[in-house]
C-alpha cells in the first residue's frame, strides 16, 4: 500500500466508533472478502480445469470427468513428440527477442528526441505518433503483405521482425512519458561537463531510464510472444516457420480429439510468461504503472 | 624448332576445342545423372492417420524408380496456404487440392499452370477421364489441373440398428429417409438425442447445400448463366425438406448432439461408434471404417432422392482431389512427369484407391485388375458411373459462393429466414453480384 | 532569453554577432541531431505506415487478387461493400456489440476488483496476483482452455451446472451465447486494467476519505464522490484504450470459431468456419481477413480497410475531443 497521507495534528481525535458503525464496517468487510474469495475462485477455476484436462488420458479428456483417473503425467511429454513444440519455441523466441531488442534500439532515441530537445514540429510528431497508436493494424495491413510477398519474404519471420527496427509507437509513448519526468538539473550538470547531446542519451539517460526500458522491453517480448494475427498471416502456409501461437492453434487441428495433449500444449506455451512475471514482478507492476497512472 | 612449337600449338588448341565441345555436347544432350538429384516438394491435402500414408507411399515407388529426382511430400495442405505461398512465390512443385471450388480462380489468374501444352506434347488426351472430373479440373478451356481420385457421396446405414428397429431395406426416397430416421432415433430420459436416425444439419459432417441438391436435380446456373437457386422449385423443395426434419428433432437439440467429441476424422465419428444410424457421407468412408471398427455391421446404399424425381436413384454428387503445378515452379519437367505418373498411370491410381478408397479417375483404371473388390466400396463406383451423377459448376468467384449459399441454408435451418423464397432469390441475386464482382477485374480474362 | 533550448554545450554570454553565427549553427547541430534521432521512427513510418494507408486507398478502387495485376473498376468495392454483402452489416454490428458492451463492462469489472483490493487489508498480495494471472496467459491459449471448458456437453462447466439440475447453454456452439462467452473471456483477462486502476485508487489521498466520512459518508457514498472523480481520467483512458482493441478484435474471435465449429484437418470442406456459429462471431477484422487472405478479394480488403480507417479515427476523435466533458478535473497534476 502506497504512503497515506500524513495524519493532521491532535485536533482530529480519533475515538473509537460506536457499536453499530464497527459492526456495519465489520459485514461490510466480511462482503468484501466474501466477494474476493468468490472471485478468486471463479478465477482460479478455469486454471484448474486446464490442469486436470491435461492430466488425463485421450479418452477420459472426452468425458465429462472431472478427476483425472489415473493421472498421466506423461501426457507434457507425449506433447512434444506429437507435435514440434521446440521448433515452435524457437521461432517466438527468435521472433521476440529480435524485436524486442528493435523496439529499444530505435524507441529510445526518438522518445528522447521527443521529450527533452526543443525543435519545431515536436509536437506534430507526437501527435503523429499518437495516431499511429490508435489504428489498428487492419488498415495497413494489406499492401504491407503485398510488399512482402513482392520481396520473396512472405514465409519468413522477417515481415514481423524487420518493421520493430523503426521504432514502435507504443514504446515511445512510455518511453517519451517517462524521459518527461527526469529533471533537466541532470542533464544540465552533464552538458557542463563538456557531454554532446548523443554522449547524454547513451550514458546518463538510459541509465536512469533503466525501469522504463525494462517495462517497454517485457511489453514488447510479450506483445510479441502473444502475438496471433501478423504470424498467422506471414508464416501461417510455412509450417516450419510457425510460432507458439499458430502452433497451439492449428494443434487442435491436427490432434482432434487428443483434448488432453492440446490442453497440456495450452498449459505449457502459458508457463513461460507466468515463470517471466514471477522473475520480473516489479518491472511489471512498474511498467504497468507508467501506462495508466502517468498516461 | 618454330614449326613444331607451332604445330604443338595448334594441336593443343584444337584438342581443346573438341573437348570444350564434347563437353558441352555431354552436358546438353545426356540427362545430368551424376549430379545432385532434382529437389521436388508436392503439397497435398491428405493428413489422417492412414490416407497421408498411402500417399506418400505411392510416391516413394516413384520416387525409387527416378534417382535423379527426390521427392519430398507435405501434408495437411489447404486452399488457403496455396495461395499464400503462389503469391509470395514460395510455391512448392506440385500442389494438390481436396476440391474443385478454386478452379476458377487458379485456372483464370495462371496462378496453376495451363497443362494442355504439356497434356498435347506427351500425347494424353482429356477424353480418358470421365466427364464429371474433366469438367471440374479446367476452367473456360484453361486446363490447369488434372484430376487424382475422385469422391463421390452416399448413404451408410447401420445393419444392427436396422434390424432392431424392424427395417428391411436402405431408404430410396427422401421421405422414407425421413420416416427411417424418426424411427432409428433414441432419446434418453432428459431428452437428449443419444441415438441419431439421421442428422440432417448444414455443416454436419458432409451436409453441405452442394452435394444434397443432387438428390433433387436441381440446377445451379438457368440458361443465361445466372443462378438459378431463386427460380428452379428443387432448392426450396430440399430445403423444406430438410427443415422439417430438423424441427421434429429440435434444432438446439441436434446441435447439443453435434457438440459431442464426435470428430469427423477420427474413430470416434459418430457414424462408426454407432451414435448415428444412417450418415450421408463420400466413398472415403470405407477406409476409415476398415481401419478403424472393422467389426461395424453396416451397408452402403445411393443416396435417397427426391419422391418426384425416381429416375435420380443410384446418382450421387461427384468432386475429388485436383492436381497441378503452381506458377514460378523451378523444374517444371520433373513436375510435369510426377504429376503424368500420377494421375495417367492405372498402378498408382490403383494403389490409391485401394488404400484411400477413393474412386480412381481414369476410364481404364476404373477397371484395372489392381483394385481389390469391396462390396462397400463398389456401390460407390456404381454411383460415380451412373450417367445422372452430377457435380459443382466452376465459378469465377470461386470458393466465396458455396460460403454464401452454405451461411443462408445455415440461417434457414435455425429458423432465422422468415420468407423462403424471397431468401433464396435473394441469394441467387448476391450469386450474380459475387461473379460480376470477381470478373470486373483481375480474376478471369 | 533562455538557453536551455539544447544541443549547446558552453558559451552563455557571448557578444551579439558572434552569438547570432554560434546560434545558428547550434540550430543546425540540433536540427541534425534531431533528424538523426528520429531516423528510424521517420523511415518506419513512411514504409509501414504512411505508404501502405495510401496504396490501401488506391488498392480499394481496383479489383486485386496478388496472382494477377491491379484492374481498376472504380467504386464497385465500396457498392458491394456498402450494398450487397450480407455479412458486411454483420460484422460491424459485431463489432460495435463488442465495443458497446464489452468495454464498460471489463472496466467496470476491473475497477470493481480494484476497489475491493484496496480495501483489503489481509492477503492483498496474494489476491492480486490471482486477479492478475490470466492476464499473462496468451490470447490463444487462453481461448483454447475457455472452449475446452465451455463444451456443451462435456465441459466442466456445464457438468457441474448439471450437478445443480441447470441445462447449461451451448456457449461456443450457439449464436446467443458465443459472444457472451467471448466477454466472460475478455473478463478473466482483465488483469492488466485492474492493477492500473488499483495504483490509482490507492493514490487517492487518504485525507479526503477521512474528511468525507466526518461529513458523514457511507462506504458506497465515499466511493462515487471521492475515488471516481480523481480516478476518472485512468477510467477513461481505459476506456479509450478498450475501444481501440474493440475495433481490432481478431485473435479470439478467430480462434474460438474454428475450434468450436470442429473445424479440423482435412480441409478438403470449404465450410467457412469463421464466425461460427452463424456468423455470430463474425467480426469486423474477421471478415476483412476473410475477404482478403482466403477469397482472392485483396483490391475488397482494402475497401473494408478504408472503412475501418474512418470508423477508428472519427470514434477516436469523438473520445479525445469529449474527454474533458468526461473527466472530472481534479487536483493539479
Amino acid at each position: 500500500m502506497t504512503a497515506t497521507a500524513a495524519r493532521a495534528p491532535a485536533t482530529v481525535v480519533r475515538r473509537r466508533p460506536p457499536p453499530q458503525v464497527r459492526r456495519r464496517r465489520f459485514l461490510l468487510a466480511v462482503a468484501q472478502h466474501s466477494l474476493l474469495i468468490v472471485g478468486a475462485i471463479a478465477f482460479l477455476a478455469p486454471f484448474v480445469f486446464i490442469t486436470l484436462t491435461a492430466l488425463m488420458t485421450t479418452n477420459q479428456a472426452l468425458s465429462a470427468d472431472l478427476w483425472p483417473h489415473p493421472f498421466r503425467f506423461r501426457n507434457f511429454i507425449d506433447v512434444f513428440t506429437t507435435a514440434p513444440l521446440w521448433r515452435w519455441t524457437l521461432n517466438t523466441m527468435l521472433y521476440s527477442c529480435l524485436a524486442t531488442i528493435g523496439v529499444i534500439v530505435s524507441s529510445v532515441p526518438v522518445a528522447y528526441a521527443l521529450a527533452r530537445i526543443r525543435w519545431r514540429g515536436r509536437n506534430a510528431a507526437f501527435v503523429i505518433v499518437l495516431i499511429a497508436l490508435m489504428l489498428p493494424p487492419q488498415v495497413s495491413v494489406v499492401p504491407l503483405y503485398v510488399m512482402w510477398a513482392k520481396l520473396h519474404l512472405v514465409g519468413t519471420l522477417w515481415p514481423l521482425i524487420i518493421p520493430n527496427w523503426f521504432g514502435d509507437a507504443f514504446s515511445i509513448f512510455l518511453l517519451r512519458q517517462f524521459f518527461l519526468t527526469i529533471p533537466e538539473d541532470y542533464l544540465d550538470a552533464a552538458r557542463v561537463d563538456g557531454c554532446g547531446e548523443l554522449r547524454i542519451l547513451f550514458t546518463v539517460v538510459t541509465r536512469l531510464a533503466k525501469p522504463a526500458i525494462a517495462a517497454v522491453a517485457l511489453f514488447s517480448f510479450l506483445y510479441t510472444f502473444n502475438d496471433f494475427f501478423l504470424p498467422l498471416l506471414y508464416v501461417g502456409e510455412a509450417s516450419h516457420n510457425w510460432v507458439l501461437s499458430i502452433g497451439l492453434a492449428q494443434f487442435r487441428s491436427l490432434h482432434q480429439v487428443q483434448w488432453n495433449l492440446t490442453m497440456a500444449a495450452t498449459l505449457l506455451v502459458m508457463l513461460p510468461v507466468i515463470i517471466l512475471f514471477f522473475l520480473a514482478q516489479r518491472a511489471f507492476v512498474e511498467g504497468v504503472t507508467l501506462t495508466g497512472v502517468k498516461g | 624448332m618454330r614449326k613444331r612449337t607451332a604445330a604443338a600449338v595448334v594441336l593443343i588448341a584444337a584438342l581443346v576445342v573438341a573437348a570444350a565441345a564434347a563437353a558441352r555436347n555431354v552436358h546438353g544432350t545426356a540427362p545430368a545423372r551424376n549430379a545432385a538429384p532434382t529437389k521436388l516438394t508436392v503439397w497435398a491435402g491428405w493428413s489422417a492417420g492412414h490416407e497421408l500414408k498411402v500417399f506418400k507411399s505411392v510416391v516413394a515407388e516413384y520416387d525409387k524408380k527416378h534417382p535423379e529426382v527426390t521427392i519430398n511430400v507435405v501434408g495437411g495442405i489447404d486452399d488457403n496456404k496455396i495461395v499464400a505461398a503462389i503469391r509470395s512465390g514460395t510455391a512448392p512443385d506440385v500442389v494438390s487440392s481436396f476440391n474443385s471450388y478454386n478452379v476458377g480462380n487458379y485456372c483464370g489468374t495462371g496462378g496453376w499452370i495451363d497443362l494442355a501444352p504439356l497434356m498435347k506434347k506427351d500425347h494424353i488426351d482429356a477424353s480418358m477421364f470421365p466427364p464429371a472430373p474433366r469438367y471440374y479440373t479446367q476452367y473456360q478451356g484453361k486446363r490447369c489441373a488434372l484430376p487424382l481420385l475422385a469422391d463421390d457421396y452416399g448413404l451408410y446405414y447401420n445393419k444392427k440398428l436396422f434390424k432392431a428397429a424392424g427395417i428391411t431395406r436402405p431408404p430410396h426416397t427422401l421421405s422414407e429417409l425421413a420416416a427411417d430416421a424418426k424411427k432409428l432415433t433414441v432419446r434418453d430420459k432428459s431428452g437428449k438425442i443419444s441415438v441419431a436416425g439421421f442428422d440432417p444439419v448444414v455443416g454436419f459432417y458432409e451436409n453441405t447445400p452442394d452435394r444434397w441438391i443432387q438428390a433433387y436435380g436441381a440446377k445451379w446456373l438457368d440458361a443465361k448463366g445466372n443462378s438459378a437457386i431463386g427460380s428452379d422449385p428443387g432448392w426450396a423443395k430440399w430445403a423444406k425438406w430438410m427443415k422439417s426434419l430438423i424441427d421434429w428433432y429440435g434444432y438446439d437439440k441436434l446441435v447439443r448432439f453435434q457438440a459431442q467429441p464426435i470428430d469427423e476424422f477420427t474413430p470416434s465419428q459418430a457414424f462408426e461408434t454407432g451414435k448415428l444410424a444412417m450418415n450421408f457421407d463420400g466413398e472415403w468412408r470405407v477406409a476409415f471404417i476398415h481401419n478403424e471398427h472393422p467389426d461395424l455391421d453396416y451397408g452402403t446404399a445411393p443416396m435417397p432422392v427426391d419422391d418426384a424425381h425416381p429416375e435420380l436413384y443410384g446418382s450421387g454428387y461427384i468432386n475429388g482431389t485436383i492436381i497441378g503445378i503452381p506458377r514460378g515452379v523451378k523444374h517444371e519437367d520433373q513436375a510435369w512427369a510426377l504429376v503424368k505418373y500420377l494421375t495417367t498411370a492405372d498402378h498408382p491410381l490403383a494403389v490409391l484407391s485401394n488404400g484411400l478408397r477413393n474412386v480412381p479417375t481414369t476410364q481404364s483404371s476404373l477397371t484395372s485388375k489392381e483394385i481389390v473388390p469391396d462390396k462397400h466400396f463398389s456401390t460407390f463406383l456404381k454411383i460415380f458411373a451412373h450417367a445422372k451423377s452430377g457435380t459443382s459448376p466452376i465459378l469465377a468467384s470461386g470458393q466465396a459462393y458455396t460460403n454464401s449459399v452454405q451461411r443462408f441454408f445455415q440461417q434457414w435451418q435455425a429458423g432465422k429466414v422468415k420468407d423462403l423464397q424471397a431468401g433464396l432469390k435473394n441469394l441467387a441475386k448476391q450469386l450474380d453480384a459475387q461473379v460480376a464482382q470477381a470478373k470486373g477485374g483481375g480474376g478471369v480474362p | 532569453m533562455t538557453d536551455q533550448a539544447l544541443g549547446r554545450a558552453g558559451a552563455r554570454a557571448p557578444a551579439l554577432p558572434l552569438r547570432t553565427a554560434a546560434r545558428r549553427r547550434a540550430d543546425w547541430r540540433r536540427r541534425r541531431l534531431v533528424l538523426f534521432l528520429m531516423s528510424p521512427w521517420i523511415v518506419g513510418f513512411t514504409v509501414f505506415f504512411g505508404y501502405p494507408l495510401v496504396m490501401s486507398a488506391y488498392l480499394s478502387f481496383n479489383h486485386y487478387d496478388l496472382l494477377s495485376p491491379p484492374r481498376w473498376v472504380g467504386w464497385a468495392n465500396y457498392h458491394y461493400l456498402l450494398r450487397v454483402d450480407p455479412q458486411t452489416w454483420i460484422a460491424v454490428r459485431n463489432t460495435l456489440w463488442i465495443i458497446v458492451f464489452a468495454v464498460p463492462l471489463q472496466v467496470m469489472f476491473a475497477f470493481g476488483i480494484a476497489v475491493l483490493l484496496a480495501r483489503a487489508k489481509s492477503g492483498g498480495g496474494f489476491f492480486r496476483t490471482v486477479f492478475y494471472l490470466p492476464a499473462l496467459a496468451p490470447p490463444v491459449a487462453a481461448t483454447l482452455g475457455f472452449v475446452y471448458i465451455l463444451n456443451p456437453a462435456t465441459g466442466p462447466v456445464n457438468t457441474i451446472l448439471g450437478w445443480f439440475g441447470i441445462e447449461g447453454p451451448l456457449w461456443f456452439q450457439s449464436p446467443h451465447w458465443s459472444k457472451p462467452a467471448l466477454v466472460g473471456l475478455g473478463l478473466w483477462g482483465v488483469g492488466n486494467t485492474m492493477v492500473i486502476f488499483l495504483a490509482a485508487v490507492l493514490d487517492v489521498p487518504q485525507h479526503l476519505y477521512e474528511s468525507a466520512e466526518l461529513d458523514g459518508a457511507g462506504a458506497f457514498q465515499r466511493l462515487r464522490w471521492v475515488t471516481l472523480p480523481i480516478v476518472s481520467p485512468v477510467l477513461l483512458f481505459a476506456v479509450v484504450l478498450g475501444v481501440i482493441q474493440g475495433l481490432q478484435y481478431f485473435t479470439q474471435a478467430y480462434v474460438a470459431a474454428s475450434i468450436a465449429s470442429g473445424q479440423a484437418s482435412q480441409a478438403g470442406d470449404t465450410l467457412n468456419a469463421l464466425g461460427y456459429p452463424e456468423d455470430s462471431t463474425l467480426f469486423y477484422p474477421v471478415l476483412l481477413y476473410q475477404h482478403g487472405f482466403n477469397d482472392f478479394q485483396m483490391g475488397y480488403a482494402s475497401a473494408m480497410a478504408m472503412l475501418l480507417l474512418v470508423v477508428s479515427f472519427a470514434v477516436t476523435l469523438v473520445i479525445v475531443v469529449n474527454s474533458r466533458k468526461w473527466v472530472h478535473q481534479a487536483a493539479p497534476r
